[in-house]
């Protein structure tokens, strides 16, 4: 891996405006995602990790506003992106795959059509061409060319995935944003699925912002882990090491609250209360009113997001006195 | 397949409802049609002229042998002899009329369709801008005027105040019918108002409900997608997203011809135009039961029909009506 | 990881709102039930609740009002708008004003019942259909579409026809029986789509009785659509009612605003002139009609505020513009 990052996130905030005022979904977040890493983002829903995989995609929808941060993708600036620049940065260097495949295919036009205006938006070719492509793709995630015309309704649930995974990488982008592409399946599919996308990311080697809040998951497949809570980012480390050592408490207390699935039966603990409202964020740390391990200084001051020992970051007056 | 033969069924069912109303409201009612005739004759007429009388309008017999009756003659297309044009049988008149009023209502329903739809469209693309802003509220205001307003108001103001539109009738008196091309202007002519005041009622609904569920499918996930993709605003709004919202507006179309059809008859009471809506009218001054009981079975099976047409277009429309797949 | 570029950090959540000049609704707005607030806030609906209310007023205080009786010949025919007359005279002597005022009364009267009448009807058939599912399910929705494709206006004249003289009541009556359809319809789906949702299966198990579930936890959900429905309801009643009377399917010695039209036109005011009788109702009933779809319009955006055309996007592009960001946003 080389070390510019491919992806470099700063002090990202997103806001929504209503009719009562202003929701920070998204409150000063910062990461980095490497060439070809897989980088996670976890978190417990409405923790506002959608809001920021969109904010990548420019795809922020009215009331939202990136009202503040930088992102920033093979030295361009993504916020500034306009008109043709937008064009080309939309699929080509960056897509999405969503959660739910049957949502996200249109149901009343086939397949083909549907992977098709995606490559002839952006590469100027003959219809052959696009075709081919087509069903070079259709092949490569597993399913028969000759379904290519069919309508989505008529495939099964795992297919349906595997067909918004083919349309995401017909251009070959170098960075896939993956928003819950399992959370709709079923187990078994879901390793399917699971397997597919690694194998083509070794074949490729894009990068992937993958999306879940199921961290056991997260941390079998990706190389770096960002754990999110009420909009802001708590702790960034690999995989392993938010596994076998975890640093903030919320960390901490969401490894606690998965059964494990072999060793003696332990009582599993959930975080009691709920996360703040994004209207009103605290003054101090936003997890303190929950957290077991709180001390004076948590109602009062927020904590930065500061590197680490073991070289990951954290944002906790406990681990940054 | 199945999905059509499911539809033919529920209209079949339909329409078994609708002769049976139409059989059994005259007989609920107070009196009967034969009464007034007898009485007409002052009590001049024997006992066997009296049965003869009420058999040729279907009330000799028992209760189930008038029905069978009935419907032995419904499939022959016999609706009875028609008591303002006696002896003339009431299909004549019946489907001359009733041409004349499926012209209205089918150049109303299409011309509202396409000019309600694409202002739609355009609104829920441009939301809370100046078309949208304006016209929205309005043409749905529009759509809460009765037919019988517009109608008197268009008439008033175009046909007769500033004589640009004729006073009435379906083609002027001294053209004679014929398949030639002015012939055929000149019956449009005779309809542009007619048509005009059925439209302006009935577009607002269009432009409403297909901006409102274009709208909806904003948020669907595979809009947000083809945005994503980077494909053209043209695209994306067409071929995703109005493609889409056309469906439930053509499953609205069949149910709104009941409706217009209504307006329509209003309509034709103002502008004296030949169709059903003029000779119902005088057929109830006349007491024509034979005409009216006709007009109600002929309507209802113009709007199954029509609504069969809309079962198929659904068919073509939507794929997923179409194979069974999986869900 | 390189220092942050500070140029772009966000206010805080009060400094953004300032700076893109949106103002949170006062306290006592946010604390009215939703129905409420959304009304007052939505100015289409204002309008038309006003109107509608102004109208609803003179027609309850008609006696005060007006100077002349509507049922009785009040002057010389055919006189022109006037100190004595305010809307003239029809042509057949009677006073224009008094009969639009004392018109409203019935119009709005039998619209209302008859609104009410085939919500109610709509509610009963819909939630049971939906609630109750199988084979109760399969019938009443057989009914319903039976009803929503018989054409209502020659089904109507069927039953006036045989009917010698028909009452505005009964007219409210017949329109109610002709048009429950397309509430049934709706409320069948949203009770589909709430039944199927954990509380009520929570309920079910816990014992509760069917109504008791069926008023306590589906009704309340669906609040904004039994309304939605009986403002189009009502709506579809004042109109067919005046349609029907002015083609003479109604009672000519009622006086409502569709007999005063059935009137003029038999009287031909127009072809003489008399514009003074026409207008005035013409006018009442597109007043009366556009008020009711105006507050319509205010159901419509509360039930699903996505169809509200503002969303702020020219004070959230200035603020992206001022920082030299994209304003390609949607």
């Amino acid at each position: 891996m080389s070390s510019d990052p491919l992806m470099q996130v700063q002090n990202l905030t997103v806001d929504y405006v209503t009719e009562d005022g202003i929701a920070r979904a998204v409150n000063d977040v910062s990461f980095d995602i490497a060439k070809g890493e897989a980088f996670g983002l976890a978190g417990e829903s409405g923790c506002g990790k959608s809001t920021v995989a969109f904010a990548l995609a420019r795809l922020t929808r009215l009331p939202g506003l990136v009202s503040g941060g930088q992102i920033t993708f093979d030295g361009e600036d993504v916020l500034a992106l306009t008109g043709q620049n937008l064009q080309n940065y939309r699929w080509n260097k960056v897509s999405f795959v969503f959660q739910s495949a049957m949502n996200a295919l249109n149901p009343v036009i086939p397949v083909s059509e549907q992977i098709l205006d995606v490559i002839e938006a952006h590469k100027a070719g003959d219809a052959a061409f696009s075709r081919a492509r087509a069903i070079e793709m259709f092949e490569l995630v597993g399913i028969h060319p000759d379904r290519l015309d069919d309508y989505p309704h008529q495939f099964s649930g795992g297919m349906r995935q595997r067909i918004c995974i083919a349309i995401a990488l017909c251009l070959q982008p170098k960075l896939i944003i993956m928003d819950e592409p399992t959370t709709a399946l079923d187990v078994v599919v879901q390793r399917d699925i699971i397997d597919q996308i690694n194998e083509l990311k070794n074949q490729f080697g894009f990068s992937i912002l993958f999306i879940t809040h199921d961290l056991g998951l997260m941390i079998e497949f990706c190389d770096r882990i960002g754990v999110m809570y009420s909009g802001e980012l708590v702790e960034v480390n690999d995989a392993k090491t938010i596994f076998t050592a975890p640093q903030h408490p919320y960390t901490i207390a969401l490894g606690k609250s998965f059964p494990p699935l072999s060793g003696p039966r332990v009582r599993l603990e959930g975080i009691r209360g709920a996360p703040p409202s994004p209207m009103n964020l605290p003054t101090g740390c936003s997890f303190q009113p929950r957290c077991a391990k709180a001390i004076d200084v948590c109602a009062t001051k927020p904590a930065n997001l500061e590197a680490q020992s073991d070289g990951g970051l954290a944002r906790c007056h406990l681990l940054n006195p | 397949m199945q999905f059509l033969l499911r539809r033919l069924g529920f209209y079949l069912g339909a329409f078994f409802v609708a002769i049976t109303l139409n059989f059994f409201i005259p007989r609920w009612m107070p009196g009967d049609p034969t009464t007034r005739i007898i009485l007409a004759m002052r009590g001049r007429l024997r006992p066997d002229q009296i049965d003869a009388i009420k058999e040729s309008y279907g009330y000799g017999g028992t209760l189930w042998e008038q029905y069978w009756i009935y419907i032995v003659k419904l499939t022959q297309f016999d609706f009875g002899i028609s008591t303002t044009n006696f002896p003339e049988p009431t299909s004549t008149l019946l489907f001359y009329s009733a041409t004349w009023t499926l012209l209205l209502v089918g150049l109303a329903t299409a011309i509202a369709f396409a000019m309600g739809i694409s202002m739609g469209i355009y609104s829920a693309w441009n939301r809370g801008g100046f078309f949208d802003s304006l016209f929205t509220p309005i043409n749905v205001m529009l759509n809460a005027f009765t037919p019988a307003v517009v109608a008197l108001l268009l008439f008033y103001s175009l046909s007769l105040e500033w004589g640009i539109f004729p006073l009435g009738r379906a083609h002027a008196l001294d053209v004679f019918p014929e398949w030639s091309f002015s012939f055929v202007i000149n019956i449009l002519y005779h309809a542009t108002l007619p048509v005009l005041s059925i439209v302006i009622v009935t577009f607002g609904a269009w432009h409403l409900g297909m901006r409102n569920t274009m709208i909806n499918l904003l948020d669907e996930d595979f809009v947000i997608l083809a945005k994503a993709k980077g494909l053209s605003d043209r695209r994306i709004r067409y071929r995703y997203v109005a493609r889409n919202a056309i469906l439930p507006q053509v499953t609205s179309l069949a149910m709104s011809i009941g409706f217009v059809l209504g307006g329509a008859i209003i309509t034709e009471i103002v502008f004296n135009y030949p169709g059903l809506g003029k000779f119902t009218l005088s057929a109830i001054q006349a007491r024509d039961y034979s005409f009216i009981q006709a007009q109600l079975l002929l309507l209802t099976s113009t709007v199954l029909i029509a609504n069969m047409v809309s079962d198929v277009l659904n068919l073509i429309l939507d794929p997923r009506l179409r194979t069974g797949g999986q869900h | 990881m390189t220092p942050p570029d500070i140029s772009n950090i966000a206010p805080s959540q009060q400094a953004l709102m300032k700076e893109l000049g949106v103002k949170p609704r006062p306290k006592w707005l946010r604390n009215l039930p939703i129905g409420i607030s959304g009304l007052l806030t939505n100015k289409k609906g204002l309008a038309g609740a006003i109107i509608m209310t102004a109208i609803i007023l003179c027609a309850l205080f008609a006696p005060l009002i007006v100077n002349h009786n509507p049922f009785r010949i009040a002057g010389s025919p055919h006189i022109r708008p006037g100190a004595e007359h305010y809307m003239g005279t029809t042509r057949l002597g009677r006073d224009v004003f008094s009969q639009l005022i004392y018109g409203a009364r019935t119009s709005l009267t039998v619209g209302f019942i008859a609104g009410i009448a085939s919500t109610v009807i709509g509610l009963i058939v819909g939630i049971s259909a939906g609630y109750f599912r199988g084979k109760v399910d399969e019938v009443l929705t057989f009914f319903v579409n039976v009803v929503l494709v018989m054409p209502a206006l020659p089904l109507i004249i069927v039953f006036a026809a045989y009917i010698e003289k028909a009452t505005p009541m009964l007219i409210g009556f017949v329109l109610a029986v002709t048009g429950w359809g397309w509430a049934a319809r709706t409320i069948r789906t949203q009770t589909l789509a709430i039944r199927s949702k954990e509380f009520v299966l929570a309920a079910e198990l816990g014992g509760e009785k069917k109504w008791r579930i069926i008023i306590m936890e589906i009704f309340p959900n669906m609040l904004s659509f039994i309304v939605g429905g009986f403002v189009l309801a009502t709506i579809y009643a004042i109109l067919a009612e005046a349609g029907l009377e002015f083609i003479g399917l109604g009672d000519p010695s009622a006086v409502t605003w569709g007999t005063m039209l059935f009137w003029a036109q038999r009287s031909q005011a127009l072809l003489t002139g008399g514009w003074w009788e026409v207008w005035p109702e013409c006018i009442a009933i597109m007043v009366t009609g556009a008020a009711l779809v105006m507050i319509n319009f205010a159901v419509d955006e509360i039930t699903n505020p996505q169809l509200k055309a503002g969303r702020n996007s020219g004070k959230v592009k200035k603020y992206l513009a001022k920082r030299g960001r994209s304003v390609d946003v949607f």
